[in-house]
């Protein structure tokens, strides 16, 4: 890629549920050389300084346009919530360090997402469909607004389980009630997963017991996005690494979750 | 048009650097080509033995800046020599190594590695890396500062530069105290120590506690810090502290620096040194300012 830094066209800003956002933009080049588990980094606010730093964005789906799905819960999420058809938008990117993908011998992947934790996991089945896997994805949302049809996985021939805390959809409770749909062996398994530190520390909990292996796509405060301020490093078995450069994605085993 | 500087004998190409701590991975990331424009090239800092840096949370965002509190996370020194130096000289750009001693000794072991290597332009005395939980920084005692830098002066065969801190009561005191001890400029300013806290846990948003405040939050404090300790030292300054484009970069050179410095910037536009330095030139076009010189301390009282 010739640049790591570039403005784009915005093509489409959608309401997906109550709480998510997916916005769409023109980017042939960073399309094409984004892998799963990768990052964009967006300056929400172009000219200013409010807020001061970049936004990254796990990449939702890249194929004709780069899709990235969003909550909106600050002011940088805000102002991209108001981003139009035809806006600019100044993107660093492809960042990071993408998913491994699963052992040959793998017969199911599973990807448990939290929240917005479900990002980068549509680009992965976009990419693991090719491969004859048995794919699941175990989503857990706080509540109905957290929740969307979930279509494009479902195409995407993923089956889709559900829990929210309040069980307005699907089981009631947190996502950790949905590892009954693991398969329990003998054929392997690979997990993949992203979402708030508490339930990857379960994912890995559990994935330690059964002797799994899998991923774990971890999400921090970022200055740079670039490995250069190591302001967003994360705790893990081999010392201090940060989520930008050496991450976002790492073995699940490897990470430290506190 | 001439935008060139002289600092220590050295000729920079232009007056754009960037700070220390701020611009890593430049053979991945940046337009090398863009790279090789700048006057010089400041890594971050690097000390004796390897540095873990501080435990996480290390940044927080604030209104048009940011607390830092990396802990000068690094490979120590002979790993830079090794891995680090030969790919930043390939750049071809002037190298100023930023270094940090926990006491004396350490710095002079440092000075004694670096003597022994070629294409380095000068050396940086981080004295005022806010982070590191001494009680005092060198940089906040003029004597200290006198005496280290006379210290690392005799044994250093490369220039040497005096990195301050702004948490002092009057910086031109510590800036005239390097000056005395022979330093070859000054560089200014370095972070504030700063905190942030969640009122919800009602614990600091920092894991070292407290931080360093960057960005152009503090560039007007660091504008007036410039131009007191440029008219009170006859050695050149380096300015930086919150400049994020070339009219910000145009008030240090005004103030009286010589070079200026694009720290945080960096973290939001990696393309900020470019920039800044495109637009001084523009500026001198537009303006019909022949030398960069006409610029430098120019401003009228």
């Amino acid at each position: 890629m010739e640049k790591i830094q570039n403005i784009y066209k915005v093509l489409a800003n959608e309401r997906l549920s109550q709480q998510y956002w997916r916005l769409v933009f023109d980017a042939p080049d960073l399309s094409r050389e984004v892998k799963p588990g990768q990052f964009v980094h967006i300056r929400t606010d172009e000219r200013g300084l409010q807020p001061f730093f970049r936004r990254p964005f796990s990449v939702y789906r890249a194929q004709k346009y780069v899709e990235i799905f969003y909550d909106v819960i600050g002011p940088g999420t805000r102002l991209l919530m108001s981003k139009k058809k035809g806006d600019t938008l100044d993107v660093l990117g492809p960042l990071g360090t993408p998913f491994v993908m699963p052992p040959a011998e793998t017969r199911q992947v599973v990807m448990v997402a939290g929240g917005i934790g479900i990002a980068p996991m549509l680009i992965l089945s976009d990419v693991l469909k090719m491969k004859k896997y048995e794919l699941l994805l175990l989503y857990g949302g706080r509540d109905r607004g957290h929740v969307y049809p979930m279509k494009e996985f479902k195409d995407n021939g993923v089956k889709v389980h559900i829990a929210t805390d309040d069980g307005s959809v699907g089981a009631k409770g947190r996502v950790s009630v949905l590892f009954d749909k693991i398969d329990k062996g003998p054929s392997p398994v690979f997990i993949y997963t992203c979402g708030p530190n508490p339930m990857m520390k379960a994912v890995q909990a559990f994935a330690s017991e059964k002797g799994l292996a899998g991923q774990a796509a971890c999400e921090e405060i970022m200055a740079c996005g670039l490995g250069a301020c190591l302001g967003c490093s994360i705790e893990t078995a081999g010392g201090f690494k940060t989520v930008c450069y050496d991450g976002p994605c790492f073995d699940l085993d490897e990470v430290k979750f506190h | 048009m001439n935008i060139s500087v002289k600092i220590a004998g050295i000729t920079f190409k232009n007056p754009v650097t960037v700070a220390s701590g701020t611009f890593g991975h430049a053979e991945r990331y940046y337009n090398l080509e863009e790279v090789k424009r700048l006057g010089a090239i400041v890594p971050k800092t690097v000390t004796l033995q390897a540095q873990v840096g501080n435990p996480p949370v290390r940044i927080f965002e604030t209104p048009s800046g940011m607390i830092n509190a990396i802990g000068i996370e690094n490979p120590g020194i002979d790993v830079f020599l090794e891995k680090k130096l030969p790919a930043l000289r390939k750049i071809g750009v002037p190298l100023i190594v930023s270094i940090l001693g926990h006491d004396d000794e350490q710095f002079a072991a440092i000075i004694e590695k670096l003597n022994a290597q070629t294409g380095i332009a000068a050396v940086e005395l981080n004295l005022s890396c806010p982070n590191l939980r001494q009680k005092i920084l060198v940089a906040q005692d003029p004597a200290a500062t006198m005496r280290l830098v006379g210290k690392i002066k005799k044994l250093s065969k490369f220039p040497v530069i005096a990195k301050l801190s702004p948490n002092v009561t009057d910086i031109a005191v510590i800036a005239q105290a390097a000056e005395e001890g022979g330093a070859d400029a000054v560089s200014l300013i370095n972070t504030f120590t700063a905190m942030a806290i969640d009122i919800k846990s009602r614990r600091s948003r920092i894991g070292n506690f407290t931080g360093g405040l960057s960005g152009p939050a503090i560039r007007p404090i660091a504008v007036y810090m410039v131009q007191r300790v440029a008219s009170l030292v006859k050695i050149p300054v380096i300015g930086m502290g919150g400049i994020m484009t070339a009219s910000d970069a145009l008030e240090f050179l005004v103030a009286g620096a010589t070079m200026v410095a694009v720290g945080t910037a960096n973290f939001v536009n990696p393309r900020a040194p470019v920039d800044v330095l495109e637009g001084i030139e523009s500026f001198m076009k537009e303006n019909k300012i022949s030398d960069i010189r006409e610029i430098i301390g120019s401003l009228k009282k």
